[in-house]
């Protein structure tokens, strides 16, 4: 009991951060109240699931140092466990969604061992190939529905054990509730251990061996937790009713997570969000707009590359790493 | 049994050989200084006896318990503790994180650990920058944080790889007088490898002369700054010889 009280204590923020979170919850409690259109509604879908993804990328990319290009095979295989225990058993959400979560987990870990035997840019080269390969196994794999990907059937509304609805407004209050988890996760994982010890990993490698560490089991457990995302992934199947290796597993999908994360700021609770905030609507307009518009596919990718780029030479740790700075100064 | 013992370390780097048939004992509650000109192989017997390097041959048995190539983690849980010679400047964390997670080492709990690094950085006089990050500081006060995060993982057996270098004389004494009271109230053994001779002749109760990855020489301070090995690795043939 004692340790779940860190989740729940943001007293070491500062004021303004706390009136801040506070703002942000109040609003995003009263949002669908707002007389927001469906297209907003779904963007702010998008805006809690990515922060979501974005939190448990940090926790091993963040946190840990070792950036994860391939986190979109958790979000895949939390989102076809709900799609395909649903398709051949019947089994509900509640029930499928923690299988997904302990699958993705045990896949992160068994994986995991042998990927952290590389550093650095090998590590997140390794992981790109992991995800490639997951992704043609399942495109490829009849069972699973190959590329063509898998329907779920559809129940009546609202269905809360199969978790669907025909209203975007409940599929926002779940995913927030989802997303409040994470953050209360992620507000108790910063200060445990395992937090302060990767924190020293992505610093000084040397130095936190000295320092009694296992570094590289840290960064296994690490990188098993961060596979919470896969709750997003079974998110994804009963929010779309549809899945494919495409929409679920594509290296697309893990590139962006971990954009999303690395501009807001990795390493801190905020960073993450703040990506999210930035990158989705970015996202959707460019993918609605630009997108269709003949001779620009594609412009919406070199616009990502461009942005990596541009954060990791200027602001490695983003934009909260730019609010810190100014912060400390004016101290 | 010995508190650690050393015995016939060899380091071969491909043709270079950092340390050869290196041995020595300590006992528990000593000081022991490490001296030899640079290249002498003092940083490479630390990695060895730490397990940051395998040694080609030879044993180190701490508490007579074997640990020769343990990895570093294992061989600091075992109650060894380092500090580097090049400190990483790091922007990451507070100088309390930075110990914190030393005291991690020991315990799993946030509010011991946070407790037993401020005792740490009481007993080192760094409390006023406990929040500061290390980038931000001198580099005296760097070298205080490394061996402040050792510290706090509970060593019996404190190594320093050069701790001096680089601070000013007042503030080498201000460290031998810190290092005298860490022998003394919590009973770490130090071994210490240094490049400043006043220091390590005040400060050590006996000192081990290394010189091309041999152990030439080994015995109290007074000694070892007559013996003419010695006096000829540091200062030539020549030197000695008209001495």
């Amino acid at each position: 009991m004692e340790k779940l009280k860190d989740a729940f204590d943001f007293r070491d923020f500062s004021r303004a951060e706390q009136v801040g979170f506070t703002i942000f919850s109040i609003f995003l409690l009263l949002f669908p109240w707002l007389g927001a259109g469906s297209f907003v509604k779904v963007v702010m879908i998008q805006f809690l699931l990515f922060s979501l993804f974005g939190m448990g990328w940090n926790t091993i990319g963040g946190y840990g140092g070792q950036v994860d290009l391939g986190k979109a095979q958790c979000v895949g295989i939390g989102a076809y466990t709900v799609a395909l225990t649903m398709v051949w058993w019947k089994i509900p959400f509640w029930v499928s969604m923690p299988m997904g979560i302990l699958l993705a987990v045990g896949y992160s870990f068994m994986i995991g061992y042998p990927l952290f035997r590389l550093k650095g840019h090998y590590f997140a080269i390794a992981t790109i190939a992991t995800s490639l390969v997951l992704q043609d196994i399942f495109a490829n794999w009849k069972l699973v529905g190959a590329a063509k990907g898998i329907e779920l059937p559809i129940h009546d509304h609202p269905d809360f054990l199969y978790m669907q609805f025909k209203s975007d407004t409940y599929y926002y209050y779940f995913i927030m509730v989802l997303f409040y988890v994470a953050i209360f996760y992620m507000n108790w994982f910063r200060r445990s251990k395992l937090g302060y010890q990767l924190r020293m990993i992505k610093d000084d490698e040397d130095a936190a061996e000295s320092l009694g560490i296992d570094i590289r089991w840290c960064k296994i457990k690490a990188y098993s937790i961060s596979a919470f995302v896969a709750v997003g992934g079974g998110f994804m199947a009963v929010y779309n009713l549809y899945i494919d290796p495409v929409s679920v597993m594509d290296l697309d999908l893990s590139i962006k997570i971990a954009l999303m994360a690395m501009l807001g700021g990795a390493g801190s609770l905020w960073g993450p969000i703040i990506g999210a905030a930035f990158l989705v609507p970015l996202d959707r307009f460019l993918g609605s707009w630009l997108g269709g518009q003949k001779g620009l596919i594609g412009l919406d990718f070199m616009i990502y590359a461009m942005l990596i780029m541009v954060v990791s030479a200027y602001q490695p740790r983003g934009i909260w790493g730019i609010i810190e700075q100014f912060r400390r100064k004016g101290s | 049994m010995a508190f650690l013992e050393i015995s016939n370390i060899v380091k071969d780097f491909g043709g270079l050989v950092a340390n050869n048939n290196v041995s020595f004992q300590i006992e528990q509650g000593e000081i022991i200084g490490l001296i030899g000109p640079n290249g002498a192989g003092k940083t490479t017997l630390f990695n060895c006896i730490v397990g940051y390097y395998k040694p080609d041959s030879g044993k180190v048995i701490f508490k007579e318990k074997d640990i020769t190539g343990l990895r570093p983690f294992d061989t600091n849980r075992a109650g060894i503790g380092r500090t580097f010679q090049v400190m990483k400047v790091t922007t990451g964390m507070s100088v309390i994180e930075n110990v914190m997670v030393g005291a991690f080492c020991r315990t799993d709990d946030r509010h011991t650990a946070q407790s037993e690094a401020s005792e740490v950085l009481n007993f080192l006089g760094l409390e006023s920058v406990k929040e500061y990050h290390l980038n931000e500081l001198p580099i005296a006060m760097q070298r205080k944080v490394g061996l402040a995060r050792a510290l706090a993982t509970k060593p019996e057996l404190l190594m320093l790889d050069e701790v001096a270098s680089g601070l000013n004389r007042t503030e080498t004494d201000e460290l031998v007088l810190l290092l005298r009271r860490l022998n003394a109230e919590k009973g770490v053994t130090l071994i210490l490898i240094e490049h400043i001779m006043e220091m390590v002749m005040s400060v050590s109760h006996r000192v081990i002369v290394l010189d091309y990855g041999e152990k030439i020489e080994e015995g109290l301070p007074g000694e070892i700054v007559k013996n003419e090995d010695v006096i000829k690795a540091y200062l030539g043939e020549k030197y000695a010889k008209s001495h």
